[in-house]
């Protein structure tokens, strides 16, 4: 092997330093073609006969992409039929630099093998390595590398005997380089040129992302961006401390408003506000951008108003009018000091993070064009403009959608088309919909997955017994949901000879099935938990392991995981044990059935006796917990019910809490306590646990404005204190109020999440009032408790540990990953209550209800309807009608509408109703019944959906 | 974005070697008259000097002296020049010292010390250029001037450094790979019998990795101790040849 | 100001002829296992391992009967009874110097081993042990006579012979061991006009040649006369012909330094260390070495 070297210089800012690097050429690296015989590859990845069938190209040819193909048209390149693909590795170093999900994207195409993608190491090859010259830039060095390894792969190829016609082609968008390459005899198009003269396939035109050479035709819009700033720039800036950095977080309720999270030293993070289009400046939903502050004077206060991008076409006249509208409510409000947010203007972008988006075509007013808007689902993202010749056919359907780029001249980024998911308004369709577009992972498991099943028939060995205690002489029981089919708990108490009470709680051992590491493992892992949607369940594992194997069903053997105490009759606890176990549960009940026996006095077997001694036990320890502090907390909750053929909601009912759920919520608490001291006394530094932090004093605010507009004070300084003052806080008259001051507490809660306990320092569980917690009871719907099963099990020596478990970075990525899946769970949950709200109500008609006001903003109240656990937003401005006067006061808060003043919790009639005229975005339309506002409020719908209400009253 | 990418799925590393392969390794011995024994070793761009004087009476305080072996006196140092950033204080840092203290307990494992009571055998290395693995630099290039003194030892000492990036372990790492992160182990190895003479690590690592990383590190120790065997064998003959009568 | 600038050129390679003539040797490197015939005796240079004699230095192995030694290319100075030596006091110490002398420890100069002035027959006093610093002290060079080795290793000394003693003005040149030739004598007046001590542990003394054998100074008593230019120049000539028959490897004595200096006449004397003045003078010594052998 010979071993050349170079060296390679290198200056960094800050300072000059010169760096020297080796760098080895290597005469071993193959090119990876079938045809070559030099090469002493064993497993050639390319194919000989590498045909796509093409105008341009009749020969069998490799495609070589530059980096801005690459980046641009992924999503041609990820196309079944483009197979045959030279990724140089200039380029993909280069896509790697420039736009992660990308590479991860190419990578993924490399991996596949149906895709015949070849990864050639140019820079390491002794021939095809090129040092940069004197006065070349970084970006002309790397396309002339990839020019040089072309003219390499084209020479070399042509060497082989058995080459026939196979040439190489080289795509790039870029005349320059396309001119040079042409130069020195190289067979070049550009991507579009290619694209298009692929015979076979003529729809993957439109998945062509537009790129930079088109745009021109695209301007006479009136709106011109300011340009973004180079990074260099930025990043003298940034460190100046001229701009800051920060994620960009664009307002849900008002596109004409962001939020930029500036991320600080340490926890601190500041808020910057940023206002207007054109300070916007192209900033997308979560791109990492670079804002200036404005100077003080021109701060502002974050504006109430809710405004949605509802212009039809292109025009931008309607745009001013929206801007109009926003300055005037910012005007009309005085400049109050305490108010004002720090605001800016966004100079740059750091880093864009772009995915392909859902959403729907809005054909364009002319009939042939090709051009239209895309609207994507999700309101943070603007409007998109792409070109499909399929735009009838598109039309009504939900589809994806990506963003090539934003030009300073457009008023709305350019993107492509992906694919179509299925018609809107379909449940599937929408179901879909809602799953990508809060990236639930949810297609099938793969062969891989599958293959790390048990085989079936599969059942306890005799080497599980040996190693396990056999606990399957106790009376076990399950308590669970109606319908669940996934237990993963199980309950069992017994009073022992010394007047004790022995309490074990089960859990499913699913580590013992899920090895770490494998596919199964991964997919798990990468999956994080399952996701339960109305009538859906997106599960975790495998449904052989999560509705059978794993399930601890009754009157079958099962492998589980215990947790055992002994208790004296006060609920102290006296000793603990953690053991792996083989029990056989005894009954599997419903909250209802379990509550009946030990409700039924008749009855004395067994189990009745074992639920009561658990029921007793859990009064007190919830009772001592709350006396510590624990919060009980309150949200709207419904249930669907869904109809057995059709999968349509026909009912709803809210979730009924009986004493057996808190039952066993109660064990369960105490086993994840139990389990958390263990863990993080044998492991320090790596144990997975759970915190709730505190909430900052002025999240209350909102609750505290709220309670004293009834004349109650809710007192924060402690969870206790709030606990009490919340227990406290009743009106006479209105039971409901209660309830709805603990939605609103809930409101300003923090996020509860997972973190490593090596890489932090505040272990606390605010809610709970516990100083550690974790969580174990649930393996099979939570990869967060597999984790916890596996640590446990090292813990006590019945499992091996392996180096990812010990590993408190790895952990923490792996927490990272579980948090987020867990939050897109609970939104996608409630994307999915929200979707079956509205196929509930497009089959009611207008209902007239009674809600109460849970909070004001400027131009409308958002009101919550007990009954349907729905909350929706009245809006007192509306575009055909002029609107009513109206004016707000920060501090109560009150909305005055045309005389009467709107408070929180004041009772309401709003009349529901299912707004299709939008397809795109369906909605729950409310509107103001009673009280009665001349002009502003709606009559009272016909009595006819009254002969469907019985059923609901149920 | 994202660090570097210490090796790529193609399985190159970020200088083009494999995971396995050692940098190129250059080395001469008697490189200075004065000294009893010198060498000189390049290890990629890792380039360290070696001296020893000795064995001598001990010099200094005539406590440390052993009645039954000599004592070894390992003094490591940088040049200033050597890294970077320049170098505020050449030797005598916390690093350094222990660099002095590792060094000791290597060669002492490594010299037939019982040969020589009362004496004193100093060490002097000095990284001139410091590109990653400077602890087996030094080692080797010791290893050479000590066979250059004529001082008798087990056999070589030969040291390498490897590194555990993304379930593979990487041979000799260079300093970008050191400092990428990821855990650093130095083995020096007496080659032949395969006895360890001294192995360090300073970062976490599962117990599970552990063996291949060494097996990793061991099999690079005995690529080096072929390189710096020719370059015995050559200096033997060099001046065999030329003392032939 | 005008500068002479060198870069080393690189090692020649030694030509397979030349490696021809290593046939006859057995040449090793540490851990190389000799024999794994226990018939043999360890010597120095090799050690038992696991029941196999091993080398522990690189070098030429040497087998004499049953014992098997490695003789190293280099090392420290391994004196024996009668070896004549040149040393520097680095310490005096009650009734014994300590002398440097290349060896593995310092070498011991008792006070019982050298001749005071007044006589061979003198009885030490305590007043002589209190004087000791005035005949010799830390720094001097003596050139000295290997009366004993201890059990250590370390040498003793005497300077019983009015040869032996102090040494006063010259120049002292540092060479391996290995490379002074063991002879009758190795004290020379070269007719060059200087004279020369060859310590066998490697430290050769120059001087010029003294007038008279001054008897009654005993050793110890260094003129402090100029040195004439004439006689300076010859000892710095023959100073660099030293390290220039160092350099390569070729054995010292008087023959080879007489010829070495013969063959430098022509160039001048800061010249002579110059790579290629080097190889042109070593190898008309050379010439000249083989033909007064042949």
């Amino acid at each position: 092997m010979l071993k050349s070297k170079t060296f390679v210089k290198k200056t960094r800012s800050g300072g000059v330093m010169k760096i020297v690097r080796e760098h080895y050429l290597r005469d071993d690296i193959w090119c990876g073609s079938e045809v070559c015989v030099e090469c002493k590859d064993e497993t050639p990845v390319l194919q000989k006969d590498a045909c796509i069938e093409s105008n341009l190209c009749t020969f069998p040819h490799y495609l070589i992409p530059d980096t801005n193909v690459v980046i641009q048209q992924i999503d041609i390149l990820e196309d079944p039929l483009i197979r045959n693909v030279i990724i140089l590795q200039t380029v993909l170093q280069e896509v790697r630099h420039r736009s992660a999900p990308i590479y991860k994207r190419i990578k993924d195409a490399i991996h596949d093998k149906e895709k015949h993608f070849y990864t050639f190491t140019n820079e390491h090859h002794r021939e095809t390595f090129i040092e940069r010259e004197q006065g070349e830039s970084a970006n002309d060095r790397n396309d002339r590398a990839i020019r040089v390894a072309a003219k390499w792969y084209s020479e070399h190829l042509s060497k082989a005997p058995d080459a026939g016609d196979l040439k190489v082609v080289l795509l790039t968008n870029d005349r320059d380089n396309k001119e040079k390459a042409e130069k020195s005899g190289l067979i070049v198009y550009k991507c579009e040129e290619y694209v298009k003269s692929l015979i076979a396939n003529p729809e993957l035109v439109d998945r062509l992302a537009l790129t930079s050479d088109e745009q021109n035709e695209i301007t006479g819009s009136r709106v011109v961006f300011p340009e973004h700033l180079p990074l260099s720039k930025i990043q003298a800036g940034i460190k100046s401390g001229t701009f800051l950095q920060g994620t960009f977080h664009a307002n849900r309720d008002n596109y004409l408003e962001a939020k930029v999270y500036v991320h600080g030293e340490g926890d601190e993070s500041t808020e910057v506000l940023v206002q207007g289009l054109l300070n916007l400046n192209r900033a997308v939903h979560q791109d990492v951008v670079a804002v200036e502050l404005l100077p003080r004077e021109n701060w502002v206060a974050p504006s109430s108003v809710v405004l949605i991008d509802d212009a039809q076409n292109d025009e931008d006249a309607e745009e001013e009018e929206a801007e109009k509208k926003v300055r005037k409510a910012l005007d009309s409000k005085p400049a109050q000091g305490s108010t004002l947010k720090p605001t800016g203007r966004v100079v740059g972008i750091i880093k864009r993070n772009w995915r392909p988006f859902c959403g729907m075509l809005l054909q364009s007013h002319i009939k042939e064009s090709t051009r239209h808007l895309f609207t994507p689902a999700d309101r943070r993202i603007p409007r998109i403009r792409i070109e499909t010749r399929q735009a009838s056919t598109l039309e009504g359907q939900r589809i994806m959608v990506a963003i090539d780029g934003w030009p300073k001249n457009s008023r709305y980024p350019n993107g492509h088309f992906v694919k179509s998911l299925g018609s809107a308004g379909d449940k599937e369709t929408e179901t879909e919909v809602l799953l990508l577009e809060h990236d639930v992972p949810h297609l099938p498991f793969s062969q891989a997955v599958l293959s790390f099943l048990p085989k079936m028939p599969w059942s306890i060995t005799e080497e599980d017994l040996k190693v396990r205690a056999d606990l399957r002489h106790l009376t076990v029981c399950s308590v669970d949901p109606p319908g669940c089919t996934d237990i993963d708990d199980a309950l069992h108490c017994r009073e022992l000879e010394n007047g004790n009470l022995e309490v074990g709680v089960h859990i499913a051992d699913v580590s013992h099935f899920i090895r770490p590491g494998n596919a199964l493992d991964q997919e798990a892992a990468s999956r994080g938990t399952t996701v339960y949607l109305c009538g859906k369940r997106i599960d975790m594992v495998p449904e052989l392991l999560s509705s059978n194997l794993c399930s601890l069903r009754s009157n079958v053997e099962r492998l589980a995981f215990s947790c055992i105490w002994e208790m004296n009759q006060n609920a102290e606890i006296i000793s603990t044990r953690f053991t792996k176990s083989v029990i056989n549960s005894k009954a599997s009940l419903t909250y209802a059935e379990a509550q009946m026996r030990i409700d039924d006095t008749s009855m004395n077997d067994d189990i009745t006796k074992s639920l009561r001694g658990l029921n007793k036990l859990a009064k007190i320890l919830k009772g001592r917990r709350i006396e510590k502090g624990a919060l009980t907390l309150s949200s709207p909750e419904v249930r669907f019910h869904i109809d057995s053929e059709t999968h349509d909601p026909i009912d709803l009912q809210t979730k009924e809490l009986m004493e057996t759920n808190s039952m066993v919520e109660e064990f369960m608490l105490l086993a994840n306590i139990s389990v958390a001291q263990k863990i993080y006394e044998e492991f320090s530094e790596c144990a997975l646990l759970r915190k709730h932090p505190a909430p900052p004093p002025s999240n209350y605010d909102i609750l505290i404005k709220a309670a004293s507009s009834k004349g109650l004070v809710i007192y924060i300084d402690s969870a206790k204190a709030l606990a009490d003052s919340l227990n406290d806080a009743q009106v006479e008259g209105f039971p409901y109020f209660n309830t709805l001051l603990r939605i609103l507490a809930t409101r300003c809660m923090m996020q509860a999440v997972y973190f490593c306990s090596g890489m932090d320092s505040d272990f606390q569980h605010y809610g709970l009032a516990s100083p550690i917690y974790t969580h174990f009871t649930s393996p099979i719907r939570r990869y967060s408790d597999i984790i916890v099963h596996r640590l446990l099990a090292v813990a006590i020596n019945a499992d091996s540990t392996y180096p990812d478990l010990m590993d408190k970075h790895k952990q923490a990525a792996l927490c990272n990953n579980l948090n987020y899946r867990h939050k897109m769970a609970q939104y996608a949950q409630r994307a999915s209550v929200a979707l079956h709200t509205q196929l509930f109500f497009k089959n009611r008609g207008i209902l007239n209800e009674e809600g109460f006001i849970l909070f004001v903003r400027k131009n409308a109240i958002i009101v919550l309807i007990p009954k349907f656990g729905l909350e929706g937003t009245v809006f007192f401005e509306n575009k055909d009608k002029p609107s009513p006067r109206l004016s707000f006061d920060e501090e109560g808060p009150t909305l005055t509408v045309e005389d009467h003043p709107f408070h929180m919790f004041d009772k309401v009639k709003v009349t529901i109703s299912l707004d299709s005229s939008n397809i795109q975005h369906q909605k729950i339309r409310m509107a103001l019944s009673e009280p009665v506002i001349p002009g502003v409020s709606v009559s009272m719908p016909e009595t006819e959906p009254e002969a469907k209400k019985p059923k609901l009253d149920r | 974005m994202a660090g570097v990418e210490l090796l790529s799925d193609q399985g190159y590393r970020l200088d083009g070697r494999k995971a396995s392969e050692l940098r190129k390794v250059q080395a001469r011995m008697g490189v200075f008259a004065q000294a009893d024994g010198s060498a000189y070793i390049e290890q990629g761009n890792t380039k360290a000097l070696a001296v020893v004087y000795g064995p001598h009476e001990v010099r200094g305080s005539r406590s440390r002296t052993m009645h039954d072996r000599a004592v070894i006196n390992c003094q490591y140092s940088m040049a200033t020049f050597s890294t970077a950033e320049r170098k505020r204080r050449p030797h005598g840092d916390r690093k350094s010292s222990e660099m002095s203290l590792h060094l000791k307990q290597t060669f002492e494992a490594a010299v037939l010390t019982q040969l020589y009571p009362r004496s004193q055998i100093d060490i002097y290395v000095k990284i001139l250029q410091s590109d990653g693995g400077n602890y087996s630099a030094c080692v080797n290039a010791a290893t050479l001037a000590l066979v250059d003194a004529g001082i008798p030892m087990r056999d070589y000492v030969c040291a390498c450094t490897a590194g555990f990036v993304e379930d593979t372990p990487l041979a000799d790492l260079c300093h970008a790979e050191e400092s990428g992160g990821g855990t650093t182990l130095a083995l020096a190895l007496l080659p032949r019998s395969r006895h360890i003479a001294l192995v360090q690590m300073d970062a976490r690592l599962h117990q599970d990795h552990l063996d291949m990383l060494m097996e990793a590190a061991a099999e690079a120790c005995r690529g080096l101790s072929k390189v710096l065997d020719g370059v015995v064998r050559q200096h033997l003959q060099e001046v065999s040849v030329l003392t032939r009568d | 100001m005008a500068a002479d600038m060198r870069l080393p050129t690189a090692g020649e390679q030694i030509s397979s002829s030349s490696l021809s003539l290593l046939d006859g040797k057995h040449l090793v490197v540490p851990g190389d296992v000799i024999t794994s015939d226990t018939g043999f005796m360890r010597g120095h240079g090799t050690y038992m391992d696991e029941e196999k004699l091993t080398a522990s230095v690189a070098g030429e192995v040497e087998r004499v009967n049953k014992l098997i030694c490695v003789r190293p290319l280099k090392t420290r100075f391994n004196g024996e009874v009668g070896d004549v030596v040149v040393g520097r006091i680095t310490e005096v110490q009650q009734k014994r110097w300590k002398v440097e002398t290349n060896s593995r420890l310092d070498s011991v100069l008792l006070l019982s081993s050298v001749n005071l002035p007044g006589g061979e027959l003198r009885r030490r006093s305590a007043e002589d042990e209190l004087s000791m610093r005035d005949y010799l002290q830390e720094g001097d060079l003596i050139s000295a006579e290997v009366q004993s080795v201890f059990a250590d290793g370390a040498l003793s000394l005497h300077t019983r012979s009015l040869k032996y003693g102090k040494l006063g003005q010259g120049v002292l040149v540092l060479v391996s061991p290995s490379l002074v030739k063991r002879q009758k004598t190795h004290f020379h007046n070269l007719p060059c006009g200087a004279s020369i001590i060859l310590g066998s542990n490697g430290y050769i003394w120059l001087y010029p040649t003294p007038g008279q054998q001054d008897e009654e100074a005993g050793g110890y008593y260094t003129s402090m006369e100029p040195v004439p230019l004439s006689d300076r120049e010859v000892i710095s000539r023959l100073r660099n012909c030293l390290l220039v028959l160092a350099a390569h490897k070729i054995l010292l004595y008087d023959t080879s330094v007489l010829y070495c200096f013969e063959s430098s006449l022509s160039h001048q004397i800061k010249d002579i260390l110059k790579p290629e003045v080097m190889d042109e003078i070593v190898m008309k010594t050379r010439q000249r070495l083989m033909e007064q052998e042949g």
